[in-house]
């Protein structure tokens, strides 16, 4: 009977100790991110898309989108309480929540961290996002708990740009200083998760911050790891090595990875869909001929696009803005697919049988794969393109010193109209200029109604301008609008996100304080 | 003369004895006419895309099935083999052409330019061959010409090394010595009676390394460094294939069995000639 109890006792002991390591193992989160490294452990430096679902867990706007959403008219106050601007909108008031604690110790949250980090992210030297925050003339702080920022002009939505998590973080200036080049330095900051490691092409881990102010969170710890292939991303989660990551952004994937691993995977589609848009350089022959431009335009059958890569993740775009912006314009000039049309107009340019173009693009498949298909409709109607296909980083370069006719561009930037029309469509962005930022098609009919819009005071004054650049800018043929493709990952079902995912800035699911696994 | 013309017959009948050289003959012949008369075998044009008809499997209308754009595989692999047959045959040509004429040189006058010449191959030979055409088409660019400009070069020192050993065993024979005491040129002397008399060991070795080269350009293009798209090549179609090896695996199955078939072939072939050259068995063959 003795010895019956023992091990009786032994098995609920060994039994307790699985279900103990069980539950432990519940409590930490393997994310499988797309980039074979991170871009850079800065927020206020990196806009690659495999940091910014990472900086999302690490760090705390002034102002915010509710985890899960991406829409405008919601955003919230983060880490201010209150956000009170004067009557011409050009000097705002900030109050700081007084219960906010940076990571290891850091110290709480002052205005001192707000000033240091706004100016941070204005500094084109220490930021990738400065021109998003030029507007600001400066930024003072009023007492330990106050901040005032001016601004040069008014701009579009002044909530939105602090939400912006594209350099709108707030982090530790006094981890930033004391610790120097350290990793850490410009990772510290007042989220949900704090900074542990970084293993170079590995992954970066991330522990719980028990001191966060909106309740410590109920996972332990994040390990974001670097997984490039599709592929093995989509293994590592068969075998149980990671639990979110980021899927393959075309249907017949979304398709065989329900159908295949249904009972233990549920596939994320949200937003932001990153536009897919041709832009062309008006300043090159033969391109500098609106006729030539129009009968790329025409070539254009989105309707392949759609079947290419997917009906449920793709909609079809017509609008130089991508749709669920702020002032997208619905009525303007369509370029609809007519192969003849097309032709009809090369040949009136002067090219009946047809014109060679020569185009640098990149190898990344989520461009790579489009592209082709624009280089076989293409040569439908006798535009032959001579593709050089590059990598990617050299791709970059080659666009931005304005050696590409055509450029395939896909972003996901703030959900408002400036957002696209400044960078890629105002003279002041052309690429190869001092200030060029994004403008490959050298567009500059629009100038004056992207200004206005910028600094207009009345919202309905501000529609009318963007939707008036809009005309011009689709008048122009600068750009042909293809397709829109929204973001995908894979979820373990037993993964609870602790809210409803729609879309986020932030361009992969936010892990937060009330995200958990389900026993 | 009539020894050579002996030992010619000999090596004939050897080789027509291997019915696996002839198999590996007719299946490299038939490769090489689907590759010349592409346009008239192929039903569809290589890079002609229909999304409609995306990712289909092997039918008859689509022997080979279709990829992610609808193109038609067998089309595609019909038309690869141009790309993928020429890369290996040109290469090896050129390499054999420089590398055995280096080797060659290095044997015949011996010294200080064999010592030049050997060395600098031994540094060649040190790089993988893999790495070493990697780096010279990342510095030149991908396209059809470079990738042969790579292979050629990693295959140099390869048939500097075949070329060299037999020179120096020829160029000591009596009639050699004959020629010299003639008055023939060294460039006659080579031309006209080292190179024939080692030509048979090197062209088994480059029968064996096209096959090489086949699979290297499969490499390159796998790796993205071989020609364009969306020109098709069988190393690119695997590369293709692999993205949607789960839903389509005969995007990457076909091209391979083009590949092995194609291998296959010039490795009987090979295999053939090394027998009837093979002095050991030359031996067994005039003993019997």
């Amino acid at each position: 009977m003795t010895r019956y109890s023992l091990k009786c006792g032994l098995s609920a002991l060994a039994m307790g100790f699985v279900m103990a390591t069980s539950a432990m193992a519940q409590s930490v989160v393997n994310v499988g991110a797309f980039g074979a490294d991170a871009n850079q452990l800065d927020p206020h430096l990196s806009g690659g898309g495999q940091d910014r679902a990472l900086f999302g867990y690490v760090f705390n706007g002034l102002t915010r989108f509710p985890p899960g959403s991406m829409d405008p008219t919601k955003i919230e106050l983060d880490l201010a309480t209150s956000i009170e601007g004067s009557d011409d909108g050009l000097v705002w008031t900030i109050k700081l929540r007084d219960d906010v604690q940076f990571h290891h110790g850091y110290g709480q949250l002052t205005s001192a961290d707000v000033v240091y980090s706004l100016n941070r992210v204005r500094n084109p030297e220490t930021s990738g996002f400065a021109s998003a925050f030029s507007a600001i003339e400066s930024v003072e702080a009023v007492d330990d708990m106050t901040v005032t920022i001016t601004l040069k002009e008014r701009v579009p939505t002044f909530m939105g740009m602090l939400a912006n998590p594209a350099g709108g973080f707030i982090i530790s200036q006094k981890a930033s200083e004391e610790l120097g080049e350290d990793v850490k330095a410009s990772m510290i900051g007042t989220g949900p998760f704090q900074f542990e490691t970084y293993t170079p092409k590995v992954q970066t881990v991330l522990g719980a911050h028990t001191d966060y102010f909106r309740g410590a969170p109920k996972l332990e710890q994040i390990n974001y790891r670097y997984i490039p292939s599709d592929n093995a991303r989509e293994l590592a989660f068969a075998a149980g090595e990671i639990d979110l990551f980021y899927g393959r952004r075309e249907q017949d994937w979304v398709e065989r990875v329900k159908n295949q691993y249904g009972k233990d995977l549920d596939v994320l589609i949200f937003s932001p869909s990153q536009s897919r848009m041709l832009h062309l350089n008006k300043s090159v022959s033969p391109l500098d001929d609106i006729r030539v431009r129009k009968a790329v335009a025409h070539a254009i059958n989105r309707d392949e696009f759609q079947i290419l890569i997917g009906q449920d993740i793709t909609k079809q775009l017509f609008a130089p803005v991508p749709s669920g912006f702020l002032g997208q314009a619905s009525d303007l000039p369509r370029y609809e697919f007519d192969a003849d049309k097309s032709k009809a107009l090369l040949a009136e340019a002067g090219y009946p049988d047809g014109v060679s173009i020569k185009v640098p693009t990149t190898q990344i498949a989520s461009l790579k794969v489009p592209f082709e298909l624009i280089m076989e409709q293409m040569r439908r109607v006798g535009i032959n393109l001579e593709v050089d296909f590059v990598d990617h980083r050299a791709w970059h370069a080659l666009i931005r010193k304005d050696e590409s006719p055509l450029v395939i561009y896909g972003a996901a930037p703030f959900p408002e109209a400036d957002a696209f029309l400044t960078p890629f469509f105002a003279s002041a962005s052309i690429v190869g200029t001092p200030t060029g930022q994004t403008n490959f098609s050298h567009c500059d009919v629009a100038d004056d109604e992207i200004s206005a819009a910028r600094i207009a005071a009345d919202p309905a004054a501000q529609l009318a301008s963007w939707e008036a650049a809009q005309q011009k800018i689709m008048e122009e043929v600068c750009v042909v609008p293809i397709f829109e493709l929204m973001q995908v990952w894979g979820k373990r079902k037993s993964l609870d996100l602790g809210y409803e995912l729609t879309g986020t800035l932030n361009l992969g699911p936010p892990i937060t304080e009330a995200t958990h696994f389900a026993q | 003369m009539s020894a050579t013309s002996a030992s010619s017959g000999g090596l004939v009948q050897t080789f027509n004895r291997n019915k696996l050289s002839w198999v590996g003959i007719v299946l490299f012949m038939v490769l090489c006419l689907i590759a010349i008369f592409a346009p008239f075998v192929a039903p569809y044009g290589p890079i002609d895309q229909s999304v409609m008809t995306r990712m289909r499997p092997p039918s008859m209308e689509h022997l080979f099935g279709t990829d992610a754009f609808g193109r038609d595989q067998f089309s595609r692999a019909v038309y690869g083999a141009r790309i993928s047959l020429s890369v290996g045959v040109v290469s090896v040509f050129l390499g054999m052409s420089v590398g055995g004429l280096l080797g060659v040189l290095a044997g015949y006058f011996g010294k200080r330019i064999d010592t030049v010449i050997m060395r600098s191959m031994d540094v060649l030979l040190s790089f993988p061959t893999l790495i070493t055409g990697i780096v010279i088409v990342a510095l030149l660019g991908p396209s059809l010409t470079n990738v042969i400009v790579a292979i050629t070069v990693t295959l140099i020192p390869k048939f500097a090394r075949i070329a060299r050993a037999p020179t120096l065993a020829v160029k000591e024979r009596a009639y050699i010595e004959a020629c010299r005491a003639m008055g023939f040129s060294h460039a006659r002397i080579i031309l006209f009676h080292i190179v024939p008399n080692i030509l048979t060991e090197i062209l088994v070795m480059a029968s064996l390394w096209t096959a090489n080269a086949i699979m290297i350009e499969a490499g390159f293009a796998f790796l993205g460094l071989g020609v364009r798209p969306p020109t098709p090549t069988w190393g690119g179609m695997i590369r293709e294939g692999f993205e949607h090896i789960f839903q389509a695996p005969w995007m990457s199955i076909f091209p391979g069995l083009c590949i092995l078939l194609a291998v296959l072939s010039l490795n009987l072939i090979g295999d053939g000639l090394r027998d009837a050259l093979d002095p050991r068995l030359k031996q067994v063959r005039d003993m019997g």
